[in-house]
């Protein structure tokens, strides 16, 4: 068996120990670990940059939106406030008091045997307040007091149908020394005034049935 | 195996130097980063609903351009109505040919009073309007034409007195009031 004798044994063993060299292997643990910190750094990077990408997107996209909504709600109050104001006008449109009906059924309802010397009527600006009719006449009959009160009644009857309510009251009632000749008649006479407070049908609901009313007699 | 104080040095340094690149890592370089994606995110959250509501406002206010004209047409037709200038001028001959058309010849007009109207953009005129000798069913037919012609005008007082002279006739008053623009 041939002799083996290692004469290096020295700078092997100094080889080991340098390739085993805490420090040595260390610093490429290190750099292990450095290389992957800087990779996981580009990729957070990247995806900060895709997320500022998208932010600046919807930034520049928000401001070029921002000042049209602004106008677009300057014109909607503009708008609604126009709106407001033309349902404003509808509903006072249609809540006026129409005096041509009234008069008109005090033509019909008058008989030949009364004369009416004075029709006042007088409304307010609200229509929910009553308005009032004031009618003064002469009735001529055997006895025109009771002409008069048929009056009264015919006109409340007739004027109910239209109002929400109607109150008819007599002012005066009062005989009169006047004899008048009606139909070859003579007829005793008496004077009466007859006040009617009348009160319009709900002119909201109105207002909703029909939105403009264009005519009414 | 035991270190020389040389590799404890090293050793120690190499701590050292870790420790630093450490901070240096997370405090300069993935804390902004990290931070700066945390607010982009979060901007990106908070732009969403802010872009939605935007295109929303746009898109109502779209719609209510285009139902404006409809809902408006009644307040802008009435508008066109009112002529222009002062209305004390064009008023009292406008109601004089109106009482000529329905056969009333004669009436004045004058005016009571002037004051500001809820309605913004219009005023409220009070007048008179005398009529000396009118029949009763002429008066009755005119009234009813004025109140359904003239959708700015309220009658707030009728008057009507028989005359002494002819039973025929009668006197009558009315006091209205108009809208006109302010």
């Amino acid at each position: 068996m041939p002799l083996h004798v290692n004469l290096y044994h020295e700078v092997q063993r100094q080889e080991r120990a340098r390739q085993r060299d805490p420090l040595r292997l260390g610093m490429l643990g290190l750099l292990v670990i450095a290389i992957g910190f800087v990779a996981y750094y580009f990729v957070v990077l990247a995806g900060a940059h895709q997320v500022g990408v998208q932010y600046s997107m919807l930034q520049s996209q928000f401001n070029a939106l921002d000042p049209k909504a602004k106008a677009a709600e300057a014109r909607q109050t503009e708008l609604n406030t126009e709106i407001a104001a033309s349902d404003t006008m509808i509903k006072n449109v249609n809540s006026r008091f129409y005096w041509a009906p009234v008069l008109d059924q005090i033509l019909k309802t008058v008989p030949r045997s009364v004369q009416i010397t004075h029709v006042g009527g007088e409304t307010g600006a609200d229509p929910t307040a009553p308005s009032t009719l004031s009618i003064t006449g002469i009735s001529s009959a055997a006895e025109p007091r009771k002409e008069a009160e048929a009056l009264r009644i015919a006109l409340d009857a007739k004027l109910g149908s239209a109002f929400k309510s109607v109150t008819s009251v007599f002012r005066t009632l009062d005989d009169s020394d006047q004899i008048v000749m009606l139909d070859s008649r003579r007829l005793a006479t008496a004077t009466f005034t007859i006040e009617i407070q009348l009160v319009q049908k709900d002119p909201v609901a109105e207002v909703a049935a029909a939105p403009v009313r264009t005519a009414k007699r | 195996m035991k270190m020389d104080q040389e590799q404890v040095k090293k050793i120690v340094l190499s701590v050292l130097l870790l420790v630093a690149l450490l901070y240096g890592y997370f405090a300069y370089l993935l804390g902004p980063l990290q931070q700066s994606e945390r607010i982009a995110t979060g901007g990106i959250a908070s732009m969403g609903p802010q872009i939605a509501a935007a295109k929303g406002q746009i898109a109502k206010t779209a719609t209510l351009e285009a139902q404006a004209p409809d809902a408006i047409a009644f307040l802008t037709n009435l508008k066109n109505t009112i002529p222009d200038g002062a209305p004390i001028a064009w008023f009292p001959p406008k109601m004089s040919d109106f009482f000529k058309a329905h056969g009333i010849d004669k009436c004045t007009t004058h005016l009571v009073s002037e004051g500001a109207d809820e309605m913004p953009g219009f005023k409220k005129l009070t007048w008179a309007i005398d009529v000396p000798r009118v029949e009763f069913v002429p008066l009755g037919k005119a009234i009813s034409a004025l109140e359904n012609g003239e959708p700015l005008l309220t009658i707030l007082n009728v008057s009507i007195d028989a005359t002494r002279e002819d039973a025929q006739y009668q006197h009558a008053t009315l006091v209205i009031t108009t809208l006109v623009k302010s």
